[in-house]
C-alpha cells in the first residue's frame, strides 16, 4: 500500500447536480482511504465520497469477515464503520470527509479485498448461535489463548494511547420543550411550541434539519424550504445539528449529545425538559433472504439519500423490490440517475426475491418467479421500524399493529409526546398539522410545569396566574396505512448485520429452547451490535414469531435502553469535578516541598523529606504541624450540655467554662463513630471537634438529632473547621515559644492546665483561642488562629522559634507520635464494629444516663467479655515492622487478631504496634503470632498498655 | 511586644500583581472584559441564626431564598431557613454584629464572623449564566431566578451559596463557599469561563 | 435523576440530597431490649409502593424533609418537614411539585 499524490479513481458514479444535494462541487479536495488517495466534495461523508469513486466494500463483517457495503448510508449504517485517524468505529456514512483525513477499514487482515478470515463464511454453518459459548469452554487453561485468538477476529478499530486529549464539554440545560429529531414533524412541532411561548430546543442527528424531505422530489424540497424558513424566523428554537437525544430518565431528564460545536468534541447536555417530543421518524427495515448482506444490496432509503443528497449513482443495473411508496420513489430516482431498473418486484402484488448471487457485489437476483437477472443493485423497500426508544425510556411497552406491520405507543407520561412516522401515517399535510398541534400541547403542558415549579421555589417570582388552565389542544388523530407484512422471505439471511446473526442462528436458539426473545437476544447477540436493534429487531421478533407459532404481537419486543447512539467515553467523563481542600498554609508548605498526602478532599503535608527526624524534634524541642483539617464546630444556646450528653458516651454536665473534655461517640449500633475534644468558651458557646474525615459526617448527624429528634433544644450549630487555621505546637519548648508570641494570655502550667482553653490575641492576631491537649504525648498547645492570618501564624511560630529548633511535622510524623503514645485512630484502629468496650473506653461509658445514642447496645456490650480487644502490640524482634492489616494467628491458620497500626518508633529504636486480639490473649505478656502478608509468622507479645512511650503521661501535664 | 501588622489572606491566590487592600491581599489586576471574576473574600461575612419569626427575622426583613441590601448597603441573605449571611465593606464586621446584637431577639439568636470561614467570589457580565450552566443545575432564567435570588447549590459538585446581585443592569452572581475550597472553586470557574473569555478583576473596596 | 421537592427550596435534582431512610420510630432506650433495639435498627418494610422517608438536603438547605414517595413510579405526593417540628406547631409546607394534582403521571 502506498500514499499516492494523484487520485487514484476519479468520481466515476457522481451524478450531474442534483436540486436537494448538500455537496459543494466547488471546493473539491482528497482524503486517504485504505492507503489510496480519493477525490471528495465539501458535504460528502466519508462512504458518499468512496460510493461516487466506485468503492463498494468499506467492511468486513464481525464474525465471518464477509464483505460489507452500504446499506442503510445513514449513522446506522452496520457495514460503514471505519477508523478515522486515530478514532475508531467512526459511522462512515455519517461523519463528513475532510481534507487530508486517513480514513482505514477496521478489523481485516491483511487486507480488505482479501481477508484471510473470510474462510469464516466457508464455515459459517459451524459459527452458529452460542458457538463461542459452546466451544472455547473446556479446557479452561486455554482461556488465554482464545482469547488473543478471538480477538484478531473482531472487528473494532484501533484505539490508540497516544491519541490527543480533546475538549469534551458538559452542560447543563432547562428548555420548556425539547424535540427530538429535526424532520417535518420535528420542525413544525418545534414551530408550534415555540410560538406558544415555549423555550424549544430541536435535536436532529443528522448535519441538517429536513429528515425525509432532504431526499424528496420537488415538492418535498419545497415543504423543506419553508419549514427550514419558519425554523429560522421564530424566536425561542435553538438548533442543535448532528447531535442525538440519548436517553430520557425519570421527570424528564434528558441526555443530549451534541457534536456541532467547533472547539469541543463532545458535549452532553443534561437538560431537564418539561416536555418531550419524540419524532424520530421512521427506520426502513432490511429484508432477509440468502445473500442479502451482498454489497450492492441496498434500502430504498438508502438509494435516495446516495442520489438526492450526494448525487452518487448506487449502481448501473437495478432490481427494485418494492412494497410501499419510498420503494416506488426510489424507481423513479434510479430512472433520473442513468440507472436502468431491469425489474420492478412489487411485494403488493404478491412478488418477491429468493436470493442474491454475488461475492463482492450483487451478480444476479432470483425473484419468487424462478426467473434469474443479471444486475449490480438491489433496492429494497420492505417496511419501516418505529425507533420507539425514548418512549421505551419513558415507560412505554409499544405494541405490534397488524395493519401497519410495525410498532406504535401503548402508554405515555404526561411529559412525552410524539409525532411524525412514529405517531401515525398520513400525507404531509395530514403529519404537520399533527405535529403542530403536539407541538402546542408540549408547550401548554411545559407553561403548566414550569408553574408548579416555580410555584415550589422560594426565588421564582410569583407566577401570574398558578391556577390557569389552558385548555388542552385539540391534536387530531392520524390515519395507519396497510402495509404487507415483510420480515423474511423464503431463503435464510443475515438478520443482525452488525453481529453477523442470521435467521437460522435465531431458529436454531429458539430449537435449543431459548423461546423468549428477550433470552434469544443474549444468547446469539442480535440486535446487541453497533446499530443496537435500530435495524434488526423488529426482523428478529418476527422470526422468533413465526419460529415458535405466536404472533408478532405476542412474541413482544427486546426493552430499548439508553443511549440512543453510541457514546464516546470523552463524552461521559467530560470535564471531571473533584473537589480539593487546602488549609491557609499550603503555600508555604508547597514551598517547603513537603509530600503531599490526599486524605478525603484535603491535601496535607504528609512529611517534609524526614518523618522520623520530625519526631525527634518533637520530642527533643518544639514541632509545630497544620491540622486544619480537624473539624470544628461552633456550637451555642443553652441547651449544648443535653447535646453533648446525648452523642457521646461520657457526662458533659459539669463541664466549666475554660474547660475541655475528650469524648467518643457511638451511633445508635453502639459502634465508635468519632472521638474528639469539645471546649466551653463561654457560658452558652462551646467548640465541638470532630476527626479531618469525621467532621462532615459528624455535622449531618448533629443537624439530624436537632431537626428531626429534638427541635425543641435551643442550640446553634455552625461548623468553622476553616475559619479558623488550626495549628499544634508541640514539644518541650512549645511553652517556651508560645510566651514569645502570646498577649494577655498567662500561660504558666497552674493558670493554663492541661485540658484548658484559653482565648486570646497570639503574633498580633486577635480572635485566636488555643487548647493544652495531648496527641503527640508532649506538653502541647493547639491554636486556632482566624484563617485569613494562618500563614502569618505558622510563618511567626518558624521565624520566632527558630533559636528553639522549631520544625515542621506531618501528618505521618504525628501517626508515629500518637502510636508511642498509644492513642488509637478511628478508622484506623477501629472498624465497623468496634465498640468503646474494644478499645479500652469502656469507663467512660456511663450507661446512668438516662438516653444517648446507641445506649441498648452499650448495654449489651458492656456485660459481654468474648470480643476482641486493642492492644499494644511489640514485635520481638524490634527490627521487624509487621505491615498493618497483618493477621494474627493461631494453630496452622485460626485468625485470632490483627495489627491495625505499626511504625518503627525513633524515640524508642524499636517497632511498636496496636492490634486487635481475641479475649483470651490480652493478658499482657501474652505471645501471640503475626503472620505476614507475604510469608513468615513472627512472635509478638501483649504491652501492658496501649502507650508504649510514657504510659503514666507526665510530659503532656508539664 | 512590637508586631508588624498581620496581612489577611484569601484562600484563592491572588494574580499578580498583588497590593493590600483593607488589610488583605488582594489581585491589582483590573480587566474590561466581558466576563469578570473578582475575589471578593475580603467583604465582612456576618453569619445571623435565629428564628424565622422573632424580632432579628423582622429586622433583616429578608426572607429564605432571597437578597436584599440593607439601609447601610450591606447585602442581607436569606441563606438557609432560620439563616442570613451578611456581606459588608472589609473590617466592619464588628459594627455589623453590634447591630444584630442589639435587636432585642427574645429567642435563640446565634451571630458569628464567617469572614474567615468563608471564599466569596463574583462573577460579573451577562455571560455568566453561559458560565454557570457548565457547573451548576440551577436553572439561571430570569422568571426562575431574578436578581435577588439567593440559591444554595451543588457547583462543580461543590456546595456553593448562589447570590444574584446585578450591578449596573449586568448579570453579576456572588458565590461563597467554604474556605478551604475556593481556590478549587475558582479554578473551575476559570476552567468554564475559559471559552468565554473569562479575566480577573482585582478587589476594590468597599466591594459590596 | 428524579426531581425531589424540597419543602424549603423547591424541586431539585436529588443528588444534592442524602437518603436517610425510612422513617422509623426511635423506641425508648431505656424501655427496650437490645433485641427490640435491633429490630429498629435494621429491619425496614421496603414496600413496593408509598413510603414515607427522610432525606437530607446535603447541598441545599441543610434541612432534614420526609417525603411519602412511590417506589414503583418515584412519584412524590408528600414532601414536609419531620414529624417532631411538626408538633412544634410548625405548618406543613406546600410542596413544589411533583404531585401529581392533575394530568395523572405528570412528574413535576
Amino acid at each position: 500500500m502506498t500514499t499516492q499524490t494523484v487520485p487514484k479513481t476519479a468520481m466515476s458514479m457522481r451524478l450531474g447536480p442534483r436540486p436537494g444535494e448538500v455537496i459543494d462541487r466547488g471546493r473539491e479536495f482528497t482524503f486517504t482511504w485504505n492507503g489510496d488517495e480519493y477525490p471528495a466534495y465539501r458535504g460528502d461523508t466519508i462512504i458518499s465520497a468512496l460510493a461516487a469513486c466506485g468503492e463498494r466494500i468499506f467492511s468486513r463483517s464481525f464474525k465471518y469477515h464477509r464483505p460489507r457495503g452500504l446499506l442503510s448510508a445513514s449513522f446506522v449504517d452496520p457495514g460503514c464503520m471505519v477508523q478515522v485517524d486515530d478514532e475508531p468505529n467512526v459511522r462512515g456514512a455519517h461523519r463528513r470527509v475532510e481534507p487530508g483525513m486517513v480514513v482505514s477499514p477496521q478489523g481485516v487482515w491483511p487486507s480488505l479485498e482479501y481477508d484471510v478470515k473470510s474462510a469464516n463464511g466457508a464455515l459459517g454453518r459451524f459459527i452458529s448461535a452460542g458457538f463461542y459459548y459452546k466451544t472455547f469452554i473446556k479446557p479452561r487453561r486455554l482461556w488465554p489463548v482464545y482469547r488473543r485468538m478471538l480477538r484478531r477476529f473482531s472487528a473494532g478499530g484501533k484505539v490508540s494511547p497516544n491519541s490527543a486529549q480533546g475538549y469534551f464539554d458538559k452542560r447543563y440545560a432547562h428548555p420548556d420543550v425539547i424535540v427530538a429529531g429535526g424532520g417535518p414533524a420535528g420542525m413544525a412541532a418545534a414551530v408550534a411550541a415555540a410560538e406558544s411561548g415555549a423555550q424549544v430546543l430541536l435535536v436532529e442527528e443528522e448535519h441538517e434539519l429536513g429528515g425525509h424531505l432532504r431526499w424528496g422530489n420537488e415538492a418535498d424540497l419545497e415543504a423543506l424550504r419553508g419549514l427550514r424558513d419558519e425554523v429560522a424566523r421564530t424566536p425561542g428554537i435553538e438548533v442543535m445539528t448532528n447531535s442525538v437525544v440519548n436517553g430520557r430518565y425519570d421527570d424528564n431528564w434528558v441526555a443530549v449529545m451534541q457534536r456541532n460545536l467547533p472547539h469541543v468534541e463532545e458535549r452532553l447536555v443534561k437538560a431537564r425538559a418539561k416536555t418531550l417530543v419524540a419524532a424520530p421518524g421512521l427506520i426502513e427495515r432490511p429484508y432477509v433472504f440468502e445473500g442479502n448482506d451482498t454489497p450492492g444490496v441496498i434500502l430504498s432509503t438508502a438509494a435516495r439519500r446516495l442520489i438526492n443528497l450526494y448525487a452518487v449513482k448506487p449502481g448501473t443495473r437495478a432490481v427494485v423490490f418494492s412494497a410501499n411508496g419510498s420503494g416506488d420513489a426510489a424507481v423513479e430516482d434510479l430512472g433520473r440517475s442513468d440507472v436502468e431498473v431491469v425489474r420492478v418486484v412489487d411485494a403488493r402484488m404478491g412478488g418477491d426475491v429468493v436470493r442474491v448471487k454475488g461475492g463482492k457485489g450483487v451478480r444476479s437476483v432470483e425473484c419468487a418467479d424462478g426467473t434469474e437477472i443479471e444486475c449490480d443493485l438491489l433496492v429494497t423497500a420492505v417496511g419501516w421500524t418505529a425507533p420507539t426508544s425514548l418512549m421505551n425510556m419513558a415507560g412505554d411497552r409499544p405494541v405490534y399493529n397488524e395493519k401497519a406491520a410495525r410498532f406504535f405507543s401503548s402508554y405515555l407520561p404526561d411529559d412525552v409526546l410524539t409525532c411524525g412516522g412514529i405517531a401515525g401515517d398520513g400525507t404531509l399535510g395530514e403529519l404537520l398539522a399533527h405535529a403542530s398541534a403536539t407541538g402546542g400541547e408540549a408547550a401548554r403542558r411545559a407553561a403548566k410545569s414550569a408553574r408548579r415549579l416555580r410555584g415550589g421555589s422560594p426565588q421564582a417570582t410569583e407566577a401570574q396566574d398558578p391556577e390557569s388552565r389552558t385548555p388542552p389542544e385539540e391534536i387530531p388523530e392520524l390515519p395507519v396505512y396497510e402495509h404487507p407484512a415483510l420480515f423474511r422471505g423464503r431463503t435464510h439471511g443475515i438478520v443482525d448485520f452488525s453481529e453477523d446473526v442470521t435467521s437460522k442462528d435465531l431458529v436454531a436458539a429458539e430449537k435449543e429452547g431459548y423461546d423468549s426473545i428477550e433470552l434469544v437476544k443474549r444468547y446469539t447477540t442480535v440486535t446487541m451490535g453497533p446499530a443496537q436493534g435500530k435495524l434488526e429487531t423488529v426482523n428478529a421478533v418476527a422470526i422468533m414469531a413465526a419460529a415458535t407459532g405466536r404472533t408478532i404481537a405476542e412474541t413482544g419486543t427486546t426493552v430499548w435502553r439508553p443511549p440512543y447512539a453510541p457514546v464516546t467515553l470523552g463524552a461521559l467523563a467530560g470535564r471531571i469535578f473533584e473537589p480539593v481542600r487546602y488549609s491557609p498554609m499550603q503555600p508555604w508548605h508547597e514551598r517547603r516541598g513537603a509530600q503531599p498526602l490526599v486524605a478525603g478532599a484535603w491535601i496535607r503535608p504528609d512529611h517534609y523529606g524526614d518523618p522520623a527526624s520530625e519526631v525527634l524534634g518533637v520530642r527533643k524541642n518544639v514541632g509545630i504541624i497544620d491540622v486544619t483539617p480537624l473539624g470544628k464546630f461552633d456550637l451555642r444556646g443553652p441547651d449544648v450540655p443535653r447535646l453533648l450528653n446525648h452523642l457521646y458516651v461520657n457526662k458533659w454536665d459539669n463541664l466549666g467554662v475554660g474547660a475541655v473534655r475528650y469524648g467518643v461517640m457511638c451511633l445508635e449500633d453502639g459502634v465508635v463513630f468519632d472521638d474528639g475534644v469539645t471546649g466551653r468558651l463561654g457560658p452558652e458557646r462551646y467548640i465541638m471537634t470532630a476527626t479531618s474525615s469525621g467532621a462532615a459526617g459528624v455535622w449531618e448527624w448533629i443537624d439530624n438529632w436537632l431537626q428531626t429528634a429534638h427541635p425543641e433544644w435551643r442550640i446553634h450549630i455552625t461548623p468553622v473547621t476553616t475559619a479558623y487555621a488550626s495549628i499544634n505546637v508541640a514539644g518541650p519548648k512549645s511553652r517556651e515559644l508560645l510566651l514569645r508570641l502570646t498577649d494577655g494570655v498567662d500561660l504558666s502550667p497552674d493558670a493554663f492546665p492541661y485540658m484548658r482553653v484559653r482565648t486570646g490575641r497570639i503574633a498580633g492576631v486577635d480572635g485566636c483561642f488555643m487548647w493544652r491537649i495531648g496527641f503527640t504525648g508532649e506538653l502541647s498547645y493547639e491554636i486556632h488562629v482566624p484563617a485569613a492570618y494562618g500563614l502569618h501564624m505558622w510563618e511567626a511560630l518558624m521565624q520566632r522559634g527558630a533559636d528553639l529548633g522549631v520544625g515542621p511535622f506531618g501528618v505521618e510524623a504525628q501517626r508515629i507520635l500518637r502510636l508511642e503514645k498509644g492513642h488509637f485512630i478511628v478508622g484506623q484502629d477501629t472498624d465497623g464494629l468496634t465498640g468503646p468496650y474494644d478499645v479500652g473506653l469502656g469507663r467512660m461509658v456511663k450507661l446512668d444516663k438516662d438516653d444517648f445514642t446507641g445506649k441498648p447496645e452499650l448495654v449489651w456490650q458492656s456485660g459481654r467479655n468474648d470480643r476482641f480487644r486493642l492492644v499494644g502490640l511489640q514485635p520481638h524482634d524490634g527490627s521487624l515492622v509487621p505491615p498493618e492489616a497483618s493477621q494474627i494467628v493461631q494453630g496452622k491458620s485460626e485468625i485470632v487478631g490483627r495489627i491495625t497500626s505499626s511504625r518503627m518508633s525513633p524515640t524508642l529504636g524499636r517497632s511498636i504496634c496496636l492490634g486487635f486480639v481475641a479475649p483470651h490473649l490480652t493478658t499482657p505478656g501474652t505471645k501471640v503470632i503475626v503472620q505476614l502478608p507475604h510469608g513468615g509468622r513472627i512472635p509478638a507479645s501483649v504491652t501492658p498498655h496501649h502507650a508504649h512511650y510514657d504510659p503514666e503521661g507526665t510530659r503532656q501535664r508539664g | 511586644m512590637a508586631e508588624t501588622a498581620p496581612v489577611a489572606r484569601s484562600p484563592i491566590a491572588p494574580v499578580p500583581p498583588t497590593t493590600v487592600e483593607h488589610g488583605w491581599e488582594v489581585s491589582a489586576r483590573r480587566s474590561a472584559a466581558e466576563l469578570k471574576i473578582t475575589d471578593c473574600t475580603p467583604l465582612a461575612k456576618i453569619l445571623v441564626l435565629a428564628s424565622t419569626d422573632g424580632e432579628l427575622a423582622r429586622a433583616l426583613g429578608v426572607p429564605f431564598g432571597r437578597a436584599a441590601r440593607g439601609a447601610s448597603g450591606t447585602l442581607v441573605v436569606g441563606s438557609g431557613p432560620g439563616e442570613w449571611l451578611l456581606l459588608a465593606p472589609p473590617g466592619t464586621a464588628p459594627e455589623v454584629m453590634g447591630c444584630m446584637e442589639e435587636v432585642a431577639e427574645e429567642g435563640l439568636a446565634s451571630v458569628l464572623d464567617a469572614t474567615h470561614g468563608r471564599a466569596l467570589l463574583r462573577i460579573s457580565g451577562a455571560l455568566t449564566v453561559a458560565l454557570l450552566s457548565k457547573v451548576c443545575a440551577i436553572d439561571f432564567a430570569e422568571e426562575v431566578t431574578p436578581n435577588g435570588a439567593a440559591i444554595r447549590s451543588s457547583v462543580a459538585k461543590l456546595v456553593t451559596d448562589i447570590v444574584r446581585d446585578d450591578r449596573g443592569g449586568s448579570r453579576s452572581y456572588l458565590l461563597h463557599c467554604e474556605r478551604s475550597s475556593g481556590q478549587y472553586l475558582f479554578d473551575a470557574l476559570m476552567d468554564a469561563g475559559d471559552e468565554f473569555g473569562i479575566e480577573v478583576d482585582g478587589f476594590v473596596g468597599p466591594g459590596i | 435523576m428524579i426531581l425531589l421537592p424540597c419543602p424549603y427550596c423547591g424541586p431539585r435534582n436529588v443528588s444534592e440530597f442524602r437518603y436517610v431512610g425510612e422513617v422509623s420510630e426511635r423506641p425508648d432506650p431505656n424501655e427496650t431490649g437490645v433485641e427490640g433495639w435491633r429490630t429498629f435498627l435494621y429491619t425496614r418494610n421496603n414496600p413496593s409502593g408509598w413510603t414515607t422517608e427522610t432525606w437530607f438536603h446535603r447541598a441545599g438547605c441543610r434541612q432534614h424533609i420526609v417525603t411519602e414517595r412511590h417506589t414503583m413510579t418515584n412519584e412524590v405526593r408528600v414532601s414536609r418537614l419531620p414529624e417532631a417540628q411538626l408538633r412544634g406547631g410548625q405548618e406543613e409546607r406546600a410542596t413544589g411539585g411533583n404531585i401529581a394534582s392533575d394530568g395523572g403521571g405528570a412528574t413535576y
